[in-house]
């Protein structure tokens, strides 16, 4: 049997922390050959039910008011309730539907149940045209999920239309439900997005992303984290305090804010179809999964990058892509 | 501690399986192996490394794409034979060339002693040593890599663990080369993945274009994913992995510009199950363009074999083998190839009467791949008309971008594909349902629709059912045939024919159709005579097609001397290898012409009196028409590529100053073309890829309106140049064949002669079904400026006429005769008061000069026309800075009469020089104010 139901997932923890990386060593060859009954037996006594939490997550989409002038208007994602083990945390999210979509954080180890509604007038009306979806659905990164938690239509996946909606192949969906195993290895920040929305690649670039954050368990806390969607035209942007984990500062280009001497993390995300080159100005900092110090980096849609700073100066981060720069793709990181 | 000594050995044998023609390495027998075993175990691993002597010969497929084979391989393969080495190997190749081009073999970023050439039917030798663990791209070195000449090369460590990959209990688990299961190597190029499997014995199996590589559950599968062309980010669901060099764990994995890999290492469906789990390319405009699959991951026991993708090989015209086929065209930025199929020289020597390269033809269920592998600008790959029911239709992306398409054609019938960014760039393929393969002589009747929907078609405006029989269905495809052969363009003095390909089709109610019916004898072109009455000062044109000896890349600047009406100066600018020239403006002085490369990124300064080169400033993709803010000078371009308005400061700017987006942030890019500037300061712009015209603050770019264009059809009515009178404003709209009128402020006016609707219809006398009125309409219409005056707008319409329209009654007042692809437009001062209308067509080499009626506008005639293929007079190296090589006079677009006499400019004109001044002096009061005495 593979993992599946918690007591497994916690045995895997286990094993990590027995042969924690790196292990480049030919020793450790095949994962199979390591995992022993003394090696399970030990992981309930080293961590019990209490570290893992349930999440109960619905979200749903709606139109934004975010108009081209052409009466086109962008998508987004809104969070309608989160309960961690039965306790409502929904009021550290906007009450509004934002770009990004509502910032989740889950440690290495959980399990989260998601539902998605779709509110985006026209959603469950009949019929669509032929091959156009009107779902939308969360297809996530990073986390493990089973094949029917994928959030993508059954012309991908061979199984579901897996968003809520009229989609192509199974008519009306109202609810949609996932489940993430939020399994050990899979700490990182990761993107959430459609990819149900008119066409099997979803419609991601209207609006409809958000990002994960799992974390390790006893992970170190952030002072401030701040979450940057690097887009083909905008940083789409979300600040969260350390403290009151509420999440402000929506939408284009935010002005980020810290103290002086706060330990902060960025997060980046890049979606959309151009690669872009980020920057922020005097800040140094250590390549993901590298000691090496840089003041740049290359960032690719749905790639990701994330790096902590101590705040001990006002900047102003941007993408020095050549059109980005030009049209003023940049944000103030104001340090107090 | 070394790995168990049956894995030493077996590693190594698969290594020297994989090196095939490996001489000084291969084990005479098992006893050697054991003997270099015990080595292994004794000392240190140099002792391993080992000299590997390759043969590979470069072949062309039978869809005319470049390939590499191995010597002991039964077939070239794309990508290429993947070649294995150990740290501090040796690897000697030998490459023959069975091509028609020269081909290298080049592993970018490592040092290796020859990047000489093998030219057609010649061996050369290379030679690199494997120095560090990766995997390395090598390709053919020759412009042409992205069409299959790419390889990938494999060095794994001499001994120990080749990578590590993410348990499903997020353990780091190291792998040893006997460990993995299987490899595949999927190489991004353009937008289109190409596969191999590796087996765990080492055979080498080609899954081609956009495969389902598969495996089973917990299986142990490395992936080596490389890039050769624009970037990509790769993205595998559900799975996670090591990022090279790095503890980081992701998900998706950027490769850069040029070339670039990413090895890892994954447990198939490790933590997440069996499943398709989709792999695909994240960028959007390459998700939309084709670029993804699924790697199977079926439970224990299933079948985990891959699924070959579309083969060149397989069922095309002239394929070889009865599996999927693909065909691919080349986007180009060569005039008439801007789709080059790969093989199109061998389908126009056919005997066919094709003069096409642009056309393929394919059975059902086989592919068409689109690679933009020969141009400087961006594009996109976009469905203009498709068989009625076909599936996958239409096809399109949102936004601009580098790199190709991919898709599955089933259902029979003619695809014809544009270039939303600059749409006469035409690709077409016939899905034919008879079988196709080895197809040599002429077949029974091409299928140009489905025969279960009465063989009609639809078109991206809306259009639906039309039937293939039907004028408009013909039109389309001679505007086909003319736009992408040469030999079917006009050149004035000669003796023109259009000729159609000897291929019998099948069209609605008509079987077998032989396309040489529709052949057209058009005689010798005579060219009239010039005006009978001189203009003021120079008329420039661009000859964007014209090509000299000098440069790669097509386009002059033809200058017209209107005093006598001779071709003045012809500028190519090969020192810059200047790429379609499209569209030109000048500074205050007049003496500064600022010119946009359409199919690259540059904005080009030239010195007008002698044509010489000052500067190019990168401006954004694609930029498309420059025009100056009259009272301040400074320089605006529409980047046609991308999503804004790029202001530079003035004539002395070396850079771009700012770009102003022309929609809000997070919004489908606008994409403008030919934008105008109204004298009050206002910027319009025709949005072509969001049907709107906009209207926004030309100091500060805020936006002040957006409306909608068009209106004849129900959708994509492509807005694309701007006129402006005294108090409308017009869009035409290319596909919509209507011209929308809005007040200063962006409102709609309504046209009481279309019933109020707020546009005038160029197509109202138009019946597409018999084709009767068509000379009297305005088919395909593009530039459309009004007078300095405000008064008359003269409207070149591609298909082939000129429209004439009253901007009292927003009236067509006349319809005058124009030649292929009748383009662009621009008014001048005619000599003792009043304007010319200059005219140029695409696809003919002359300009056709109007005599513009401000009285009375339905009056106005042509008064002459000019050769613009003639260079014979001009003095190399004065007068014209490069050698005329081909298509001489053709292409004609932008065009820039100096001085500038629009209304807004010929007011601000500080004439730089006595040539200058002397022209301004001779303008007639009412040119200098840009008024005309009402009748």
């Amino acid at each position: 049997m593979k993992y599946g139901l918690a007591p497994s997932a916690r045995a895997d923890r286990a094993q990590e922390m027995a042969i924690h990386a790196p292990s480049t060593h030919p020793r450790l060859l095949r994962g199979w050959a390591i995992r022993s009954a003394s090696v399970f037996a030990l992981s309930f006594l080293l961590f019990g039910h209490c570290i893992a939490a349930e999440h109960a997550i619905t979200l749903t989409a709606e139109e934004t008011a975010y108009d081209d002038g052409l009466g086109n208007k962008l998508l987004a994602y809104k969070m309608v309730e989160h309960k961690v083990d039965g306790v409502d945390i929904t009021s550290r999210y906007s009450s509004e539907a934002t770009i990004p979509g509502p910032t989740i954080f889950l440690t290495e180890g959980d399990i989260a149940h998601l539902t998605i509604e779709n509110n985006i007038p026209g959603a469950h009306d009949n019929p669509p045209h032929v091959g156009i979806s009107s779902q939308v659905s969360i297809h996530v990164h990073g986390v493990h999920y089973q094949i029917d938690s994928d959030g993508t239509l059954k012309v991908i996946n061979r199984v579901a239309d897996e968003g809520a909606g009229v989609g192509p192949d199974d008519g009306d969906v109202l609810v949609y439900p996932y489940t993430w195993n939020v399994a050990p290895g899979t700490a990182g920040t990761w993107a959430y997005h459609d990819h149900n929305y008119m066409t099997h690649n979803g419609a991601e670039q209207k609006g409809l992303f958000g990002a994960i954050i799992v974390s390790p368990a006893g992970a170190p806390q952030y002072d401030k984290e701040y979450l940057l969607y690097v887009t083909d035209d905008a940083f789409w942007g979300m600040e969260i305090d350390g403290v009151s984990k509420a999440q402000t500062k929506h939408g284009v280009n935010p002005a980020l804010s810290a103290a002086r001497g706060d330990n902060v993390r960025f997060h980046l995300i890049s979606l959309g179809t151009d690669i872009h080159e980020f920057t922020l100005d005097g800040y140094r900092w250590a390549d993901p999964g590298t000691t090496n110090l840089i003041n740049r980096t290359a960032i690719g849609p749905l790639e990701k990058h994330v790096f902590e700073v101590t705040a001990n100066h006002s900047a102003k981060y941007r993408d020095k892509n050549f059109t980005n720069n030009l049209m003023g793709m940049r944000g103030e990181f104001n340090v107090e | 501690m070394l790995n168990k000594p049956a894995d030493i050995h077996k590693d190594y044998r698969k290594r020297t399986m994989n090196m095939k023609a490996d001489h000084s390495k291969k084990p005479a027998t098992a006893m050697l192996g054991l003997l270099l075993l015990a080595a292994t175990l004794l000392a240190s691993p140099a002792l391993l490394a080992a000299v590997h002597n390759i043969a590979l010969t470069a072949e062309t497929l039978p869809n005319g794409q470049l390939a590499y084979r191995h010597s002991n391989g039964a077939k070239a393969v794309i990508p290429g034979p993947t070649l294995f080495a150990a740290e501090g190997d040796t690897v000697n190749v030998t490459l023959t060339n069975n091509t028609a081009v020269p081909v290298g073999f080049k592993i970018p970023g490592q040092p290796q002693p020859s990047s000489a050439k093998a030219q057609p039917g010649q061996s050369k030798n290379y030679k690199f040593t494997a120095k560090k663990a990766g995997t390395y791209v090598y390709h053919g070195n020759n412009g042409k890599e992205q069409l299959g000449l790419f390889g990938a090369v494999v060095v794994n460590k001499a001994n120990g663990p080749v990578d590590r990959y993410v348990d499903d209990n997020g353990a780091l688990i190291a792998v040893n080369q006997n460990d993995l299961d299987k490899q595949y190597v999927l190489f991004m190029v353009g937008s289109t993945f190409w596969g191999t499997e590796i087996t765990s014995d080492g055979n080498q199996i080609p899954l081609w274009a956009n495969p389902t590589p598969a495996a089973v559950l917990d299986e142990i599968v490395r992936f080596h994913v490389l890039s050769i062309g624009p970037a990509h980010t790769f993205h595998l669901h559900a799975h996670r992995w090591l990022k090279e060099g790095t503890d980081e764990i992701i998900d998706t994995k950027l490769l850069v510009d040029g070339a670039d890999t990413h090895a890892f290492t994954i447990k198939a469906g490790s933590g997440v199950g069996a499943g398709d789990w989709q792999f695909h390319c994240h960028l959007i405009s390459h998700m939309e363009a084709g670029m993804h699959g699924s790697f199977k991951v079926v439970a224990a026991g299933g079948d985990g074999s891959a699924i070959v993708g579309a083969s060149p090989y397989g069922r095309i015209l002239l394929g070889t083998e009865d599996v999927p086929g693909l065909v691919t065209f080349e986007v180009s930025d060569e005039p008439g190839s801007w789709f080059r199929s790969a093989r199109g020289d061998a389908i126009v020597n056919l005997g066919l009467d094709i003069k096409t390269r642009s056309l393929e033809v394919i059975g059902p269920g086989s592919s068409v791949n689109f690679v933009m592998s020969d141009t400087n600008g961006v594009h996109t790959i976009t469905s203009l008309l498709w068989p009625t029911g076909a599936h996958h239709m239409p096809f399109d992306q949102e936004k601009a971008y580098k790199g190709g398409a991919i898709l599955k054609l089933d259902t029979p019938g003619l695809y014809v594909f544009t270039c939303k960014i600059h749409p006469y760039m035409f690709g077409a393929v016939i899905v034919d349902s008879d079988q196709t393969i080895g197809l040599t002589g002429v077949p029974t009747g091409l299928d140009l629709a489905d025969a279960s929907q009465n063989r009609t078609i639809d078109l991206v405006t809306g259009l639906t059912n039309l039937p293939t029989s039907s004028d408009l269905a013909i039109r389309l495809l001679r505007t086909f045939f003319v736009a992408t052969a040469k030999d079917n363009w006009q050149r004035y003095g000669e003796h023109w024919t259009v000729t159609f390909p000897a291929l019998p089709v099948n069209i609605t109610g008509v079987d077998g159709l032989v396309l040489s019916a529709l052949n057209i004898d058009g005689g010798v072109l005579v060219p009239r005579v010039p005006p009978s009455q001189p203009g003021v000062g120079e008329v420039w044109i661009n000859t964007q097609f014209e090509k000299t000896a000098g440069k790669t890349k097509p386009g002059t600047i033809t200058v017209i001397d209107t005093a006598n009406w001779t071709v003045k100066r012809k500028i190519a600018l090969p020192q810059i290898n200047m790429n379609n020239p499209h569209n030109m403006w000048t500074d205050k002085s007049q003496e500064t012409i600022f010119q946009t490369q359409w199919f690259d990124n540059k904005l080009t300064m030239i010195n007008r009196a002698d044509g010489a080169w000052i500067r190019d400033i990168k401006v954004g993709d694609s930029p498309s028409h420059v025009m100056t803010i009259p009272d301040t000078d400074v320089i605006t371009v529409a980047i046609n590529g991308e999503n804004g308005i790029a202001y530079i400061q003035d004539v002395n700017s070396t850079e771009v100053n700012r770009i102003t987006p022309t929609q809000p942030a997070g919004h489908v890019q606008a994409n403008p073309h030919g934008h105008w500037i109204t004298p009050d300061g206002k910027m319009v712009t025709p949005n072509i890829n969001t049907s709107d015209t906009g209207f926004y603050d030309g100091d500060t770019g805020q936006i002040l309106a957006r409306t909608q264009a068009g209106g004849n059809f129900p959708k994509g009515p492509h807005p694309i140049a701007i006129g402006v009178g005294k108090d409308k404003i017009y869009a035409a709209n290319l596909l919509d064949h209507s011209i929308s009128v809005y007040d200063f402020n962006g409102n709609p006016v309504p046209v009481a002669a279309n019933g109020g609707k707020p546009f005038i219809n160029l197509i109202a006398p138009y019946n597409p079904i018999t084709g009767a009125g068509a000379l009297d309409s305005g088919i395909l219409p593009i530039q459309t400026p009004v007078d300095p005056t405000g008064r008359v707008m003269v409207t070149a319409n591609t298909g082939g006429t000129i429209t004439v329209i009253d901007t009292v009654t927003d009236t067509v007042v006349a319809v005058l005769p124009c030649d292929p692809g009748c383009h662009g437009v621009n008014f001048g001062a005619k000599a003792g008061g009043g304007y010319y209308a200059y005219v140029t067509s695409k696809f003919s080499n002359r300009l056709i000069v109007l005599d513009v009626d401000l009285d009375n506008p339905a009056n106005t005639q042509i008064a002459g026309d000019i050769l613009l293929a003639d260079s014979s007079s001009l003095v190399a190296g004065d007068t014209i800075d490069d050698t005329v090589a081909d298509m001489a006079g053709m292409g004609g677009q932008g065009i820039l009469a100096v001085p500038n006499v629009y209304n807004g400019w010929v007011q601000n004109i500080a004439a730089g020089s006595a040539e200058t001044q002397g022209w301004v002096n001779v303008l007639t009061a009412g040119q200098k104010a840009a008024v005309h005495p009402q009748p």
